[in-house]
């Protein structure tokens, strides 16, 4: 494999439009990127009294049931994770009648308060209508039934699973009374109770209502109306915020994990806007620190160049921070080109026009590496071989974690440390 | 089957890529769903099977799935080839391109001129059947198309039906190595299928005799006999007088004279169990002696011989895959449905169980449990020198049998 044709084949990413216009780095994918059935799980698990049930082949179930079997938040090995596996039968007739006689069992055993039924690729292509069945089943037992949609084929990674979930819990909310509580929506990871945002908002006398997905209950999601404001802070959130504020007249704050201390002042006070509150005086003293510590460690960050594989933080607006502190992207990798993105991606496009193509491929990166010679990889790759193309991986992780000011400092501060590492690894690379 | 509470039986396609995974310098090419692959590699990983540079995907479309556009497959063969240069590349259909109907074999045959690897395709996507129809297949495909005659014959053997997904397998192949060694002087040539390579599969034909472990493999073995000559012994050794009777089948098969002092020692062993429940009834623990079983069928078979050898009575004698090929499966029974072995697990007391994770977890602590079988959650496998086959494993089993006499 020819690090040079592979690179000769990527678009710019002036050049691309739409998420179709972003090639694999190559045909054949290794190790390819999540599922929607696995973001589906992730979800499910962070509302604690809802029941998954996975409707899909033995593959699909083995494979999800796993990762619950894994998961703390669903509860051991049976846990509130099961399916109904389907057969060659069902994909020539049908699953609607295996699907009824499992619910009644479903309803007998597990005594569910509410139930995702959560479809896979072979549901999609057969065209069971699992909306339909999953209303049936909500009257007949009179339990909210959800039904979510998890095909492959028609996305790209995991995170559609965790939006349709997110969203598909609109159906359980009632219209109620506004309060003064915050809802926190799109947390995939963490406990949302150890961040920063966290922290100011108790400091601030505010009530935090219901956490989708990191941690809420069904009692939480009914009345999620009462918030005065919605946190976004992930995009997969933005449908069901846009829902909220539709139906409900619920705002929303976009405060994704933004690293550009500015956009997180401007959440901060977009906020606070909302909740009718002052600004709290600590908020521009830690704006204040990330901005020194942005002045301090910026000179050291000029034409450091990196690759881009993955990260907690938004993607385009990560890659723009760093190109306005002077680093230089060389390649970014994403499976997702949203609308919001455009002005970082304008932001970008200002300093450099990186390469762009879809992430999940690290088998074929390494002939990329040989001809890019970046100091840094962002992302999840083996530490070991890219020390020896003198190349130093970023961990990001911990800032999945954080939100607000916190996660820059963190970044900001690790990017120094991995800088020199890989300023070394460059000199033993060499040798 | 319609609710699963735990897990699954894995399909036949998870047996067919789990196999195929342990042939070195092939790659397994899925046609499918990137999704599946990126979470199957948990499943292996787990099994012991390296992925790295192994396992590939090629994702589909929404358009590839209306469309029935191929061009992803075609290209992805053309890389591979070109990148990795494998002797053999085994494209495996996702359950989406089995639906779809993609013809496989039809790419596969025009692609076949422009690639060096040999192409082979599994069509199934997950529909015909467990695990057990994966792997059968996954073997008689792997000797049809790959073993070559040979002009010599070697002092060597095969052994086909050893798969990633039975407990404790590489000990139960390193046992086998021992004892035919000790035995005969023999070496292991190909092993269907655990850590091989595309050259000893090739060269197969050159052994004298094929140990088929597993009725997965006897489709396969019935085609070497026919094709090659090669004699086979179709046994899961289980305890000293079966480990005893396999090696002098082998003998009997070889028409060589076995090691007599190893025959000997094993006799001598087997004579010792004999009278382990009078030395028990003579010592007061009058307590019945009941054992679970639940594995896959031949080692399910195997041990219970053993056990019932040792006085132990097994009324619950469980498959975890179909039986359906089976002709005479004895007391062994296969529950499509997993309620129905959930309860018998949940019904045994005081019993020595030896069974998977999850069906040990529905027993009481009233039971003495004993992981041997796949799924395993708690348990691991990392020694490759801890069997439950062949004289070793039999001593193990022996202490285990005993501790539950002395309970």
């Amino acid at each position: 494999m020819n690090g040079k044709e592979i690179l000769a084949r990527l678009p710019h990413l002036s050049e691309v439009e739409t998420i179709k216009d972003v090639p694999q780095l190559t045909h054949a994918l290794f190790p390819g990127t999540h599922c929607p059935l696995m973001g589906a799980a992730m979800a499910v698990g962070g509302i604690k009294d809802a029941l998954m049930v996975i409707v899909g082949t033995d593959e699909c179930s083995y494979y999800t049931k796993t990762l619950a079997m894994g998961l703390e938040n669903f509860g051991g090995p049976k846990g509130r994770c099961c399916s109904v596996v389907l057969s060659q039968h069902d994909v020539t007739f049908g699953s609607t009648e295996k699907m009824h006689n499992a619910f009644k069992e479903i309803v007998e055993e597990y005594k569910p308060s509410c139930v995702f039924l959560v479809t896979t690729c072979v549901i999609e292509v057969i065209g069971d209508d699992y909306d339909s069945i999953a209303d049936e089943l909500s009257r007949k037992y009179e339990i909210p039934v959800l039904a979510v949609h998890t095909e492959h084929f028609k996305c790209e990674d995991h995170f559609p699973g965790l939006e349709r979930t997110v969203t598909a819990c609109f159906d359980l909310m009632e219209k109620t009374e506004q309060g003064k509580s915050v809802n926190v929506l799109g947390q995939r990871m963490g406990n949302f109770a150890t961040t920063e945002l966290y922290k100011v908002l108790k400091d601030a006398g505010v009530e935090i209502g219901m956490q989708l997905p990191s941690g809420t209950t069904l009692a939480e999601i009914k009345k999620a109306a009462q918030a005065k404001v919605n946190i976004v802070v992930h995009e997969l959130a933005l449908p069901l915020a846009k829902k909220m504020n539709e139906s409900f007249g619920t705002p929303y704050v976009y405060f994704n994990k933004f690293v550009n201390p500015d956009k997180i002042m401007q959440a901060y006070t977009d906020l606070f806007k909302f909740l009718e509150l002052p600004l709290p005086k600590e908020i521009t003293g830690k704006f204040m620190a990330a901005k020194g510590m942005e002045k301090e460690i910026a000179p050291s960050l000029k034409g450091i160049t990196y690759i881009y594989g993955n990260s907690p933080f938004a993607c385009f607006e990560y890659n723009a921070y760093m190109a306005k502190l002077g680093m230089i992207p060389q390649v970014i990798q994403s499976n997702h080109l949203p609308e919001e993105a455009g002005e970082d991606i304008a932001n970008i496009l200002k300093f450099v026009d990186p390469y762009i193509v879809k992430a999940a491929n690290i088998a074929p990166l390494q002939y990329v590496y040989d001809e890019c010679k970046p100091y840094v990889y962002v992302g999840h790759e083996f530490a070991d071989r890219l020390r020896k193309k003198g190349i130093a991986v970023l961990h990001a992780d911990p800032a999945g974690r954080m939100q607000g000011f916190e996660a820059v400092m963190f970044i900001l501060g690790n990017l120094q440390k991995t800088i020199e590492m890989a300023k070394e690894y460059k000199k033993e690379a060499t040798k | 089957m319609s609710l699963v509470r735990y897990l699954p039986n894995p399909s036949d396609r998870m047996g067919i890529i789990w196999t195929l995974l342990n042939v070195e310098d092939a790659i397994v090419l899925e046609y499918g769903p990137a999704g599946t692959t990126h979470y199957s590699m948990g499943l292996y990983g787990g099994l012991g099977i390296t992925v790295n540079n192994k396992l590939f995907t090629t994702h589909m479309s929404e358009d590839d799935v209306i469309m029935g556009d191929v061009t992803r497959l075609e290209e992805s063969l053309i890389e591979i080839d070109k990148a990795y240069n494998p002797k053999v590349i085994f494209v495996v259909a996702s359950s989406i391109a089995a639906i779809i109907g993609s013809d496989l074999k039809g790419v596969c045959n025009y692609m076949q001129d422009e690639v060096k690897a040999r192409l082979i395709t599994f069509e199934g996507g997950g529909f015909r059947g467990d695990y057990s129809q994966g792997t059968h297949e996954a073997y008689k495909l792997i000797v049809k198309n790959l073993v070559k005659a040979t002009e010599e014959k070697e002092n060597t053997y095969n052994i086909i039906g050893a798969s990633s997904y039975s407990y404790r397998m590489a000990s139960d192949v390193w046992e086998i190595q021992n004892l035919l060694s000790e035995t005969f002087g023999m070496k292991m040539h190909a092993c269907l299928c655990l850590k091989t390579n595309a050259d000893k599969i090739k060269t197969m034909s050159a052994a004298k005799l094929n140990i088929v472990l597993s009725n997965q493999g006897l489709s396969a073995a019935e085609y070497l006999k026919e094709k090659f000559g090669i004699p086979y012994v179709y046994a899961a050794p289980y305890g000293y007088s079966a480990t005893a009777k396999f090696l002098e089948d082998i003998a009997d098969v070889l028409q060589v004279k076995p090691n007599s002092g190893v025959i000997m020692r094993l006799k001598g062993k087997a004579s010792g169990i004999a009278g382990l429940g009078m030395m028990a009834m003579m010592m007061g623990k009058r307590k019945k002696q009941i054992a679970c079983i639940k594995g896959e069928y031949d080692n399910v078979r195997g041990l219970s011989a053993f056990l019932e050898e040792a006085h132990i009575d097994v009324p619950v004698q469980v498959s975890t895959h179909s039986i359906a090929q089976v002709e005479d499966a004895g007391n062994v029974k296969h529950y499509a449905d997993e309620k129905e072995w959930l309860e018998l697990f949940a019904n045994a007391k005081d019993a020595l169980i030896f069974a998977d994770d999850i069906a040990l977890m529905q027993a009481d602590e009233s039971n003495t449990k004993v992981t041997f079988s796949s799924p395993f959650l708690k348990s691991t496998q990392r020694a490759t020198h801890l069997p439950f086959m062949g004289e070793k494993g039999a001593d193990y089993l022996l202490e285990i049998i005993e501790s539950y006499y002395n309970r």
